[in-house]
């Protein structure tokens, strides 16, 4: 291949961004080397060393190369530039600018460049903003850095067995990527395109999503640092303020990014809900939750001093769970447990590599330092603050404990199948079921425990009166809005019932704690917020998880009909036909093609027993085309949103040949038309029914004729007649011609499984061939009058012009149209015959008016005289017998199956989430406040 | 000092109770045969028999879908799926199916199918001729 000299390609990026990648290899490692011996060195940390400086240098160094890198790469994909392999596998020709972040990070490489990012961004704030702990800090986040550059050196290894790969350079060539004979083609670049990004990721959440997740994913890095510097320095204390601040500021990315994780599966994919407890969902919820249990013990240890040891290990673990997550949605290896789908890069050993070395030396530093961490040796009373918050910390940690054993399975499966191959792996045989089962325990202690350690003091040790005072009514409210709640939706059992009493008794409690402190001194009411937060996002999942109910025939049970029954969950909705579901009489009204995605409009009415319409709303589902639009890629939904429910609508499947365009072809195919012939204006039975065709009309306002280009169409209107003779039925088919070119536009009869459309023959039948013409010669001077059929016909000027679509003009033409304009009851009318002379030869360009049937042709033009000759014809009256095609048993393509969902108190959810999220941003902007004074 | 390790302690039993009452969750991969033979509602992986025939009449039976799946003991049975036919179907690798068999026909009301990724597909596409 060495010979060959490609055309095109502009190699210069490639070096760039080869270099660009060792560089901030080299100087990652080279900052946290330096930054690691700066500490140990431990001189004041306020003071810079020489080795702080290199680790300075080092730091920037690698900031650099990472934000020139992905620089270079962005150049190289809004140019096309498909010689590169990451340009040729995520952006194509057609990939609008709009997507061009969301190809970015389609890849494995460019997301592993977004959270790299994103530690450059939070470093370089710590390097400005904390002086005395930026080098320990920076140290950890150098190592990371370190471990997440290396993904994209694309080195193979030597000594290794089979070539070990060390990560996977986005920036190769696609020739060296991948063999393929093209790749002998020196122009090979001019024949292919881009394979351009996946439909489903064509949406304006995976812009958003990706980044504010993996600021999220990025941010459990900084808590994280800090511990281990406190712990390599032995500052128990110096670091818990800084580390508190940044936990909140994590809390609330991480939780951001998860919500619109769930928000976008809701209302962008067909999923049909936001939260399945699919472990790609579980794995990066279960950092958050230590994040929260972190945050708590954290409280403690600020104040009370205690609960040390435990934040240590929180923030540790959190960002431990955050490697861990990566190793599991990039390594393949939960296989076929989750809906998502992920790319495999062959990057599992490394990424295990990255995490066990992060677990063993975080834990090894732990419990080395571990005697060397201080602890109050004071009895704690019961009733103390602290007390509770270690108790509600403890069950966070045993709620993520839980989620991740379960969602680690297949790992556990892996594993003992290295040392047992016979072994058969275990599944979860009902997740959604079994995580909901114990994490429905774990909403009713948070809630309960939320409720009331906000009003404990630290260290105090009794109840006061007040306390249970409030407390009792709290407990009051909460039974109350408990009995409202199940009014409301269903709480179909005990355990449904206490969690929802527990998630009332939380957001009464904490929207009173507001009342109460908030009003005086807002800075208190952050976590007020936040557990307001809880109680209403359990209520939300209750009302809509527990409740959600599709919109279908209630009655209807099909197919294995037995004890059970399999309730029909979607819907198949014919154009134009209402249909009654659960109280909305839904009607499948039109399509519609907007770029790449075809629209449903489908009308919503909800109407009462007496068919009262209470309400009437459109929903817009769609169904997106792939790339190439051969077939339908994904459907979206739409969704009607209420104060207190919404209504999903997601289309789940059309008639086959309308998803892929093979299907389609073969569909067309399969019809078998059958030619007969008809007499215009008798009754013709087919297929058991009765059809009368009517007089053809010589134009046609049949949209799909109007839009293609033609000479002249004629259109046969047809009326479908019951045995009583009354039109059950009306519509045209329609032939058109273009030079030598005939289409045929077909009259589907969806309802009779039916086409028609005129037969070739009719063209003939109803337009005189030219041989046949009975020509009548007129010979003119400008602005004489004539009548021929029937029609005053004057010659009004002449045309040097022409825009006749048949007439192609060639260099020394001498082209003229006469212009005849014909006298009609409706108006003028123009006929532009043409005369042409082209090297000597004359020749003519007949006009035809399908309206007037006329035809005419300029024959010679006399210059001496100043006369022209013209020859004029009519049509023959049409035939009254024409011949037509008809098909039977048709497959019908107007009619589509929907999933339509309720969601009962969504909003509670969402609002619920939110406010958490709200929570802890609000405590985290204020410790920034106070950080400044 | 006791009171401390009163609730740790009252965790960690109901932890251990929990964690055992949960590994009922758990089980391997069914097949045909121990569908047939405990009734129960249970997973069974295979792949799709793609010498028997299938049948998706999305206009008059839009919720049932049937095919025939090879378990991973190789035997072939007939499946009705409760759902409409899942785009790609014919591409899938791998079936996990959710269900139970009612006589000698598997029901299932959920599935997850394992595609071959898009990366896989290492044909280069070719610019049309416009």
């Amino acid at each position: 291949m060495s010979e060959i000299s490609y055309v095109g390609e502009t190699l210069w990026i490639g070096y760039v961004c080869r270099l660009l990648i060792i560089t901030g290899f080299v100087s990652a490692l080279m900052a946290a080397l330096a930054y690691l011996m700066s500490v140990r060195t431990k001189a004041d940390l306020n003071k810079s060393d020489a080795w702080s400086k290199l680790g300075h240098l080092g730091f920037w160094g690698h900031g650099l190369s990472v934000v020139s890198l992905i620089s270079l790469i962005f150049y190289a994909m809004i140019t096309r530039r498909y010689e590169y392999n990451y340009v040729f596998e995520h952006v194509s020709d057609d990939l609008p600018l709009r997507y061009i972040l969301s190809a970015f990070w389609e890849g494995q490489e460019g997301s592993f460049m977004l959270w790299m990012f994103w530690h450059i961004v939070l470093g370089g704030i710590i390097w400005f903003t904390d002086k005395r702990w930026r080098v320990p800090v920076l140290s950890v986040f150098m190592l990371v850095e370190v471990c997440l550059s290396s993904m994209l050196l694309g080195i193979y290894l030597p000594f290794t067995a089979e070539d070990f790969k060390l990560g996977s350079n986005p920036m190769v060539l696609i020739r060296e990527n991948l063999e393929a004979p093209i790749f002998s083609n020196a122009q090979y670049l001019s024949l292919i395109k881009g394979r351009g990004l996946n439909p489903l990721l064509q949406n304006y959440w995976n812009t958003i999503h990706p980044p504010m997740l993996f600021l999220g994913f990025a941010s459990t890095l900084v808590p994280f640092a800090y511990a281990l510097s406190g712990l390599m320095l032995k500052e128990h204390q110096e670091w818990l303020k800084p580390g508190f601040r940044w936990a909140l500021f994590s809390g609330g990315a991480l939780g951001v990014g998860i919500t619109m994780g769930a928000l976008w599966a809701y209302e962008a994919l067909s999923f049909g809900g936001y939260w399945a407890w699919d472990p790609v969902e579980n794995s990066s919820l279960v950092p958050w939750i230590i994040m929260v249990a972190g945050i708590h013990t954290n409280l403690i240890a600020n104040n009370a001093n205690k609960g040390l040891k435990s934040t240590y290990l929180f923030y540790i673990l959190s960002f431990l769970f955050i490697l861990y997550s990566t190793l599991l949605t990039r390594s393949g290896i939960l296989g076929d447990t989750s809906a998502h789908a992920f790319t495999e890069m062959g990057l599992e050993w490394q990424l295990t590599f990255f995490l066990l070395l992060f677990l063993i030396s975080s834990l090894v530093l732990f419990f080395f330092r571990l005697k060397s961490i201080p602890e109050s040796n004071s009895e704690e009373s019961m009733w103390s603050r602290e007390f509770w918050l270690y108790v509600g910390s403890l069950v966070l940690a045993f709620s993520a404990i839980l989620i991740i054993a379960a969602t680690s399975l297949p790992v556990f499966n892996t594993i003992i199948k290295v040392f047992d191959p016979s072994y058969v792996g275990m599944v979860l045989q009902d997740p959604i079921e079994h995580y909901n089962r114990y994490q429905l325990w774990i909403g009713i202690f948070i809630g309960l425990l939320s409720g009331f350690t906000i009003f404990l003091r630290y260290h105090l040790g009794k109840l006061t009166k007040s306390f249970l005072t409030s407390q009792a009514i709290y407990l009051a409210i909460a039974g109350l809005a408990t009995f409202l709640i199940s009014r409301w939706v269903s709480l179909p059992q005990w355990q449904f019932v206490l969690l929802t009493f527990s998630a009332a008794y939380v957001a009464t409690a904490n929207i009173d704690y507001l009342i109460r402190m908030g009003s005086k001194n807002i800075k208190l009411g952050a976590a007020a917020f936040s557990h307001l937060g809880f109680g209403l996002m359990l209520i939300g999942l209750v009302a809509s998880g527990k409740n959600s109910y599709h919109l279908n025939n209630p009655f209807l049970f099909r197919g294995m009909s037995d004890e059970e029954g399999f309730e029909e969950k979607y819907i198949q909705l014919i154009k134009g036909k209402p249909l009654l579901v659960r109280g909305h009489m839904v009607t499948y009204e039109s399509d519609t093609l907007i770029d790449r995605e075809r629209f449903y409009t489908l009308d919503f009415k909800k109407i009462d027993k007496d068919l009262n319409v209470l309400d009437s709303f459109k929903l817009r589902p769609n169904a997106m085309y792939s790339n190439d639009f051969a077939k339908i890629a994904a459907f979206n939904p739409d969704t009607r949103h209420y104060m207190g429910k919404d209504i999903f609508t997601c289309v789940v499947n059309l008639p086959p040949h309308l998803t892929d365009a093979e299907l389609l072809r073969q569909m067309e195919d399969s019809i078998v038309y059958e030619t007969i012939d008809v007499t215009l204006g008798d009754t013709l039975e087919y297929n058991g029914l009765k059809f009368v065709f009517s007089n053809p009309k010589f134009e046609s306002d049949i949209p799909e004729v109007q839009k293609t280009d033609h000479d002249f169409a004629i259109e046969i209107p047809y009326q479908m007649i019951d045995q009583k003779g009354e039109v059950i039925n009306q519509g045209a088919s329609a032939i058109s011609m273009k030079g030598s070119l005939v289409y045929k536009f077909p009259e589907k009869i969806e309802s009779e499984a039916m086409r028609i459309r005129p037969s070739e023959n009719t063209i003939d039948q109803l337009i005189t061939p030219e041989n046949e013409l009975e020509y009548e010669t007129f010979e003119l001077k400008n602005g004489e009058r004539f009548s021929f059929a029937g029609h005053v016909i004057e010659l009004t000027g002449f045309d040097r012009d022409i825009k006749n679509e048949a007439y192609e003009s060639e260099e020394g033409d001498l082209a003229i149209a006469a212009i005849l304009t014909v006298n009609t009851p409706k108006g003028e009318e123009e006929l532009k015959p043409i005369y042409i002379i082209r090297g000597n030869r004359p020749f003519g360009l007949k006009d035809y008016s399908s309206d007037l049937r006329l035809h005419a042709r300029l024959i010679s033009i006399n210059p001496a005289e100043e006369t022209f000759t013209v020859k004029m014809a009519k049509d023959k009256a049409p035939s009254q017998v024409i011949s037509m095609e008809l098909a039977k048993d048709v497959p019908r393509s107007d009619y589509l199956i929907l999933e339509a969902k309720v969601f009962p108190g969504i909003n509670f959810f969402w609002a619920g989430c939110i406010l958490m999220m709200f929570g802890l941003l609000m405590a985290w902007y204020f410790k920034l406040k106070e950080r400044k004074i | 000092m006791k009171s401390k390790y009163i609730l740790p302690l009252i965790m960690i039993v109901a932890a251990i109770f929990i964690i055992s009452s949960a590994t009922k969750d758990v089980s391997t991969y069914g097949n045909f045969d121990t569908a047939s033979s405990t009734g129960d509602r249970l997973k069974i992986v295979g792949t799709l028999a793609k010498d028997k025939p299938m049948k998706y009449d999305a206009e008059n039976t839009p919720n049932e879908f049937a095919f025939y799946l090879k378990d991973e003991k190789g035997e072939v049975k007939q499946v009705v799926l409760q759902k409409p036919k899942p785009q790609d179907f014919e591409r899938s690798e791998q079936i996990v199916l959710t269900g139970k068999m009612k006589g000698e026909t598997f029901v299932a009301d959920e599935i997850l199918m394992k595609c071959p990724s898009k990366y896989k597909n290492e044909e280069i596409a070719i610019k049309k001729e416009s």
